[in-house]
């Protein structure tokens, strides 16, 4: 079996116990690598209704067979556990270097068991791994651990490194992990989780090969994939604008949130703060992930004025809506100065940005004053305000402490009417992409098994006409303003989308190539007999397999729904008067998912998924 | 009056239809990134023998030029936009967003992307003005 290098890593903070293990060789076939085999292993091994921030919740970072191939778009690893922020599932993937790194060093992941009382750091250089003290390390913010760490192991080696700043230190609920300090684990926590173990970092450096099944079918493959996400007009806008690409057409098309999703249009914001902005005045160069043709990440440099920032790696699309739209903030330097404190501290930038943006409407409208804030001003669109907010959280410190637990929770705290403008499901705020311009995208928010996401399907770009699979039953052109048909569309996307994520492929390099040409990456690589059917049914088994999860962590049919701000109709811009059906949109998507009025998944359709073992936890014995 | 599309009338109505455009003018004032040609490919069947250009010579939100060229001819504008008849059909008629077209590759672009992105709404105008043109489609 090609891909795999059949050994996982088991690391126990409470007792310094590290030994070795394997993913169940029918587990590498039925649910392939990432975030769907750390899943299996979680039900398996786990107990889900574990306090997430108490030892006992694993933490569980995951690799895929084509991780550390040179095909394109597959240097991204997940990591896993329940999540802090929303008590479910939680799961977070990244590209960058890290990935690749662990499997030359002979993994395919590492779980971490209990907590450490004292702050550690672990080490791996091929079969030499030790659990070393990081008492000098604790405090220190991602770029400086990360340089600190690179220079102390890297004299003869070149280590990547994984780590969290004062955040996740801290346990912001939304903090993240920071890979090699240009790349994050945003959603979901996984950064408090990491805290919660008194685990600062992994520095890893291997020297093994990646193994394939088949070579030669490897290298045609490869060398088709490669000229097909290079030259696709997607990848050259990726290239050259990075994802802020997205934010120009989507001002056109209603995708983006503006005044924490309460007003349509503003032309100006997105001609301030899009692509061909951010590439002009701040660009220094591209970087790319480990083997990928795209190359869309960014370094900036904002070399004066009060946003005054050294080279480093600039914000993405969703930051540039998080602390520019979203909060109606105009000036792009103060985006990306935000967006290099987040990443210093390691926190989220959607969840953050969305957690500021609450913060300012209950300014805005009263509920919260200069008093509560500490003298900040939180006025739309001051930036300097949101960062010094911004500090507060990353430390909880006065309100700080408050919105340091993310939207949901803040809300409950801050009073009813707050409550009513928390733009999130399941706990994790919305991406900032706008379902009333996209209503399959909706629907995508409120099944999606980690709380609101647009990446662990395909919905998105699908609905957005940026990527088509008519191989897979998909069409080439939906309309975004209508529920109807959608329920079908979003079903199939995360039947196609949710393997590529167990793949861990980039969703950019996705977007560049056919469904056959997914399945053929797995044959080529794996070796399994894979097609495109046997794609999609794996896809399905490991929805349900995440959705069943959920449900034994707390989720339920009353939890798949749209906030309050989502349902309330635009006054302008292209999706003015547009917000999508829910009732008709759930009712058609329970349906083809066969999932019972408690939104749980039907035993029958878990046994055909041959999933016997949750039918049994969730409906009782078989 | 209907006018085929593409041909000399249509395009001199194309012209008009811009320079009376308020929305055209406000979102392209800026513009001085030179022509824009559109090429629509061969389709002998509907009558098109081979490739066909547009020459758009847009500056400042005006439209100072514009007429139909060879296909060589209009390479050589700094923006070059080509596709098939069919996905020339779709943009006027609103079906097709010509950025999003050219994001999906569906309409070939040769030209600076960013500067493209841009104008996006400019481009927007330019299609509403298509869409005012009684337009006679060569497939219908």
């Amino acid at each position: 079996m090609g891909g795999y290098k059949n050994r996982i890593l088991e690391v126990d903070l409470s007792t310094s116990q590290i030994k070795t293990a394997d993913i169940p060789e029918e587990d590498k076939r039925r649910f392939i690598g990432g975030s769907g085999v750390a899943a299996k292993l979680f039900l398996d091994r786990f107990n889900p209704r574990v306090d997430p921030l108490s030892p006992d919740n694993p933490l569980i970072i995951m690799n895929g067979p084509l991780t550390g191939t040179t095909l394109p778009g597959t240097s991204r690893f997940a990591v896993c556990g329940r999540s802090p922020l929303t008590g479910i599932w939680g799961e977070g993937t990244c590209g960058g270097n890290f990935g690749p790194e662990l499997k030359f060093a002979g993994m395919d992941g590492i779980i971490f068991k209990g907590a450490s009382p004292t702050p550690v750091y672990l080490v791996i250089e091929d079969d030499k791994i030790e659990i070393r003290d990081a008492k000098d390390l604790w405090g220190m913010d991602n770029y400086a651990v990360t340089d600190l760490l690179k220079e102390r192991h890297g004299k003869e080696r070149n280590p990547k490194v994984l780590s969290i700043g004062p955040a996740g230190e801290n346990l912001v609920k939304f903090a993240a992990i920071c890979n090699d300090k240009g790349d994050f684990i945003g959603r979901t926590g996984m950064g408090a989780l990491m805290g919660s173990k008194k685990l600062k970092a992994v520095v890893v450096n291997g020297t093994k090969k990646v193994e394939i099944s088949s070579p030669e079918d490897y290298a045609s493959l490869r060398k088709l994939l490669i000229a097909k996400s290079r030259d696709s007009m997607v990848a050259q806008s990726l290239r050259s604008m990075g994802s802020d690409a997205g934010m120009d057409l989507g001002m056109m098309t209603g995708d983006i949130p503006i005044k924490n999703w309460g007003i349509g249009e503003d032309f100006e914001l997105s001609t301030n703060l899009g692509g061909p902005s951010l590439t002009e005045k701040y660009l220094t160069r591209n970087h790319a992930c480990s083997f990928c043709p795209i190359a869309c990440k960014r370094v900036v440099r904002v070399d004066d004025g009060p946003f005054k920032t050294n080279e480093g790696p600039g914000p993405e699309y969703e930051t540039c809506c998080s602390f520019g739209t979203l909060i109606m903030n105009y000036n792009l330097a103060g985006v990306i100065k935000a967006n290099e404190w987040c990443n210093r501290y390691g926190l989220d930038t959607i969840s953050c940005g969305a957690t500021i943006a609450i913060a300012m409407e209950a300014y805005e409208k009263g509920l919260i004053t200069k008093k509560d804030t500490d003298g900040i001003d939180l006025t739309w669109g001051n930036i300097e305000g949101a960062i010094e907010l911004l500090h507060k959280i990353a430390k909880k410190e006065g309100i700080g402490a408050i919105l340091s637990e993310g939207s949901r929770e803040a809300a409950k705290k801050l009073g009813k009417e707050v409550e009513g403008f928390a733009v999130e499901v399941k706990g994790l705020e919305i991406p900032m992409h706008d379902p009333r311009g996209f209503h399959g995208l909706g629907l995508a928010y409120m099944t999606s098994i980690r709380g609101a996401c647009h990446l662990m399907d395909l919905a998105y770009g699908v609905e957005e006409g940026m990527s088509s699979y008519p191989e897979a039953g998909l069409k080439e052109n939906y309309v975004g303003q209508t529920s109807e048909g959608k329920a079908e569309m979003v079903k199939l996307c995360e039947d196609l989308g949710i393997p590529c994520n167990s793949l861990l492929i980039c969703v950019y390099v996705t977007w560049t190539l056919s469904a056959n040409d997914l399945a053929e990456m797995v044959r080529v690589a794996t070796g399994f007999d894979f097609t495109l059917k046997d794609l999609l049914a794996c896809g399905e088994r490991t929805w349900l397999l995440k959705r069943g999860l959920g449900n034994m962590m707390g989720v339920t049919g009353k939890d798949d729904r749209l906030p309050k701000r989502i349902l309330t109709p635009l006054k302008e811009g292209a999706a003015a008067g547009s917000v999508p059906d829910v009732e008709k949109l759930l009712r058609e998507y329970y349906e083809i998912r066969g999932l019972d009025e408690s939104g749980k998944p039907k035993k029958e359709v878990l046994m055909k998924a041959g999933l016997q073992d949750l039918a049994e936890k969730l409906h009782g014995t078989i | 009056m209907t006018l085929s599309f593409p041909s000399a009338e249509w395009v001199e109505e194309f012209k008009k239809q811009i320079n009376s455009s308020e929305g055209y003018k406000k979102a392209a004032a800026t513009w001085t990134a030179g022509v824009v040609a559109l090429i629509i490919s061969a389709k002998p069947e509907i009558g098109i023998q081979e490739d066909a250009g547009i020459w758009l010579d847009l500056h400042q939100g005006v439209c100072r030029d514009a007429k139909i060229v060879t296909a060589e001819e209009a390479q050589k504008a700094p923006f070059c936009i080509t596709s098939d008849y069919a996905r020339w059909k779709q943009v006027i008629k609103k079906e097709l967003e010509p950025v999003k077209g050219m994001m999906q590759g569906k309409l070939k672009l040769k030209g600076d992307l960013p500067t493209i992105v841009r104008y996006i709404k400019a481009s927007q105008e330019l299609v509403e003005c298509a869409t005012r043109i009684e337009t006679k489609f060569l497939d219908e």
